[in-house]
């Protein structure tokens, strides 16, 4: 793989594009093309990147352009296309021929595709270029949130994965994690099956607190500093819709029927309740007549918007307590070991999340390490692996697995008691992302 | 020196995390870096137990200003929340602004060189999250003469070592823009090298000398006369810990652990001096001496003379870069240049990661985070994983014997210790 000194970035103006080129830029020290619609957009993208890593000084190395009259020749002088235009085939498509064809030899292309097919992609390009065409998988704001997923298809050239792999992690400072083009790669496919099952059980229980239930049982004990339904209504319900329909359409997995999009999401994306972005989805906020913040959730069955209840669950006290205290194992004992309704959604959870994420070892990635690091670093998830531990080693894990009815992977299966599960200590301290 | 004292190793924590985002208490910083730390020496508390009992070990807690911060005190005691194994194990806290994880270090060789006890356990632990960063800039005031230097100042300490920087420029009709350039390679190295640390704080911070030179800017904020935020170390909450013991113990360890003696570094040196606590008293009292502060300069010599080494023999430095200014004379303090000539030795990469002289390959206070009563012990641990081959990505090749500089206030409390096999 050639040295990186010049590097085109399609969709320079969204927070991903910018965030990215700002990445390039400054720890790459590329010049960077920044393309746009227009070039006034790709302005934007330049002021935007520079506010995002607050400093001026990649500012000379931004240059805007247009798609319409840039393209060919940024393209021509660069060593990586970064494309992050619309998530789709039929916008992609066009823009990888253009691509193609003013590429020179060894430049690397990539996507930040979430869901779409590498090889299918990869198709526009002529030998060379299906060689050099990965994903790489940034995830939102670039600066703060460090994980890359590099995804490779049967393509690919094995030195030139390596090369780019320890050019994403030394010099961009990315965590890298090496997956299959398989639908949605790692993160998000365990991310957003957390995120998707959690609003089927909105619905489920939406007489007993529904979407602010659930979250409550999903708050800083379980390893997440959002709760997954307030995520969705953070990254948008058409970006969620997006990913799991794909999911559900693309795999066949034991989690299979937990990617259906739940009626209440696609009636509130109808209505242009996209969540945060759109000012009310999942949740609004709003101000009572003494003009204090107030926060409303959407009651499902009522169609309303209704005051999140401050719910009092006591084995959440005294594990959040007890995680306050770095008492990991403790708190673990104390979610174990409750009753009532609460309880068992909490096993569930925990359960399904240790579950499916070691499941995917194999065919997604490669080591449980990277579906670890994908959660820790893409998502700020407590990764399964120190779940395993936390809650007694993989013994006691099976036994969670087993009584809430899902599949043990084999990988826990064939673990050995009395080691750490957990395998990334000294990257990444998991103890940092459970709450209390 | 004699009667040894080894070190046995130790841990810190991630100096990347905020315990208060994390709802986390001060006990919990403590519990995780005591539990972290004795688990990587392999010291397990029925060892502690079996210790105590023959009262062969003793507790040292390096803390500033806990009582502020986290509104707790008592620390030695509050030790026997962490574990019951520290119970009725004699325990106490030790208090010199930066350099309280030092004087902790300085308490515990005391007592093992005396043989009072055989194993001391060191720690030193900061919290420093739970404030806004110009309450916290108030807090840590106490560190200079508070009524007369930060009493109603916004961020004292950077005015002060600005102050130093203006002294060291007219003291040796230094070139401003060459000078300045240099105290921002000082941030570049450190950036770059906390980049390979994965406990440091800034490890996925952008940084280079570019930015650094843009002090004054939107980005680049003036805090301290010329010096602007990248010329600071960031305060940080975190904690290390390290275990010492005397011949009696070090030797007793390594048989348990099948190894011999000799795989433990030992303090071969230090020193310990006080300088006037006010920066206007230190400046007054270094006119026509050839070091701005010579009370560091002495505190590097006492080191020295009790270890039979010199600058010659170091391997590798760990610095106390509260700011760049402090580091920048350090360089003449530790003997690599002449007072007023460091800026060639960091212009010609000598305390670069790959340079002769290699200065915090930790990535220092600026790149590894300053949680202040931690930042001694932590400088000790990483120049025991230097010496010991352990330090990982950031392991200097082939290092022999390492030096520490640690220092609390304005240069006014001066710590060095000098460890080596």
């Amino acid at each position: 793989m050639r040295e990186i000194k010049t590097v085109t970035v399609l969709g320079a103006n969204g927070t991903m594009g910018a965030g990215s080129a700002a990445i390039v830029a400054a720890f790459g020290k590329a010049k960077v093309h920044m393309l746009a619609r227009d070039v006034n957009k790709a302005k934007e993208g330049i002021e935007k990147a520079i506010s995002s890593i607050k400093t001026d000084t990649i500012r000379p190395r931004l240059i805007p352009g247009s798609y319409d009259q840039d393209l060919e020749k940024a393209v021509s002088e660069s060593d990586w296309v970064f494309e992050l235009v619309a998530e789709s085939y039929e916008v992609k498509e066009p823009i990888n021929k253009r691509i193609a064809k003013a590429r020179k030899p060894g430049t690397i292309v990539s996507t930040v595709s979430s869901g779409l097919s590498i090889a299918r992609l990869a198709d526009a390009f002529d030998e060379d270029g299906k060689k050099h065409y990965y994903g790489t998988h940034f995830f939102n704001p670039p600066y703060k949130m460090i994980l890359c997923e590099l995804v490779t298809h049967a393509g690919n050239d094995k030195k030139v994965t390596k090369k780019l792999g320890e050019y994403l992690a030394k010099t961009l400072g990315r965590a890298v994690v090496y997956t299959n083009d398989t639908p949605a790669f790692a993160g998000n496919r365990i991310g957003f099956q957390l995120i998707n099952e959690a609003a089927i059980k909105a619905e489920e229980y939406s007489d007993k607190g529904g979407i602010a239930l659930i979250d409550a049982i999903m708050s800083g004990y379980t390893g997440r500093a959002m709760a997954p339904l307030d995520t969705a209504d953070f990254v948008g319900l058409d970006v969620h819709k997006a990913i799991v329909d794909n999911l559900y359409e693309m795999t066949k997995d034991a989690a299979h029927s937990t990617f259906k999009l739940p009626g209440y999401f696609q009636k509130l994306i109808d209505r242009g309740d996209l969540g945060r972005k759109s000012g009310q989805g999942l949740y609004k906020m709003t101000k009572t007549p003494e003009g204090k913040k107030e926060k409303l959730y959407y009651d499902i069955k009522g169609d309303l918007f209704v005051p999140v209840p401050k719910f009092d669950i006591p084995f959440i006290k005294e594990a959040n307590r007890r995680m306050g205290e770095a008492d990991y194992i403790g708190a673990m004992n104390i979610v174990k070991e409750a009753k009532g309704l609460e309880a068992d959604i909490a096993r569930y959870f925990i359960a399904r999340y240790v579950s499916y994420s070691l499941s995917l070892v194999g065919e997604v990635v490669e080591t449980k390490e990277m579906t670890d690091l994908a959660m820790g670093t893409g998502f700020n998830w407590a990764p399964a692996s120190a779940f395993v531990d936390f809650l007694g080693g993989p013994k006691e894990a099976i036994s969670l697995i087993t009584k809430a009815k899902l599949p043990v992977p084999e990988i826990l299966a064939k673990a050995k008691a009395g080691k750490p599960f957990y395998q990334l200590k000294d990257i990444l301290d998991a103890r940092s992302l459970f709450k209390g | 020196m004699k009667d040894a004292v080894y070190v046995l190793g130790g841990e810190q924590t991630d100096f990347q995390r905020n315990w208060t985002k994390e709802g986390k208490t001060f006990m919990s910083l403590f519990r995780e870096a005591v539990q972290d730390g004795l688990e990587k020496v392999g010291l397990t508390p029925d060892e502690i137990k079996k210790l105590n009992k023959q009262n062969r070990i003793g507790v040292f807690v390096g803390n500033f200003d806990g009582e502020q911060y986290a509104v707790q005190g008592h620390l030695g005691a509050f030790l026997t929340e962490v574990d019951p194994c520290f119970y009725g194990v004699p325990g106490a806290r030790y208090e010199a602004a930066c350099a309280s994880g030092s004087v902790a270090l300085d308490a515990a060789q005391t007592k093992l060189r005396s043989k009072d006890y055989d194993v001391a356990i060191v720690v030193g632990m900061e919290i420093m999250k739970t404030v806004s960063s110009s309450v916290g800039g108030d807090f840590l005031g106490t560190a200079a003469y508070y009524e007369k230097e930060a009493k109603g100042v916004q961020f004292p300490f950077p005015k002060l070592f600005g102050k130093l920087a203006d002294v060291l420029l007219e003291r040796y009709k230094l070139d401003e823009k060459r000078y300045m350039g240099a105290l921002a390679e000082i941030s570049r190295i450190n950036y770059a090298n906390a980049k390979r640390n994965p406990k440091a704080q800034t490890r996925s911070w952008f940084m280079n000398k570019e930015h650094a030179n843009t002090r004054g800017g939107e980005f680049n904020m003036a805090v301290g006369g010329r010096l602007a935020i990248t010329d600071c170390s960031q305060v940080t909450d975190g904690a290390a810990l390290v275990v010492l013991a005397n011949k009696n113990y070090a030797e007793e360890f390594a048989k348990k652990k099948g190894t011999k003696l000799s795989a433990y570094p030992k303090i071969k040196g230090w020193g310990h001096r006080v300088a006037p606590i006010t920066f206007e008293a230190k400046v007054a009292e270094s006119k026509g001496d050839k070091w701005v502060l010579p009370w560091t300069r002495q505190t590097v010599k006492d080191a020295y003379d009790r270890s039979g080494l010199n600058t010659k023999d170091i391997d590798v430095f760990e610095t106390h870069d509260c700011f760049t200014s402090s580091e920048y004379a350090a360089i003449s303090a530790f003997g690599i240049t002449q007072p007023g000539k460091e800026h060639e030795a960091i212009e010609d990469g000598v305390i670069d990661f790959t340079g002769k002289k290699p200065i915090n390959p930790s990535g220092g206070l600026i790149g590894a985070g300053h949680p202040v009563g931690a930042s001694g012990v932590r400088m000790m641990l990483d120049i025991y994983k230097q010496v010991t081959g352990t330090a990982g990505d950031y392991q200097v090749e082939g290092a022999k014997n390492g030096l520490m500089l640690n220092i609390g206030g304005s240069a006014t409390t001066n710590y060095v210790f000098v460890v080596g096999k």
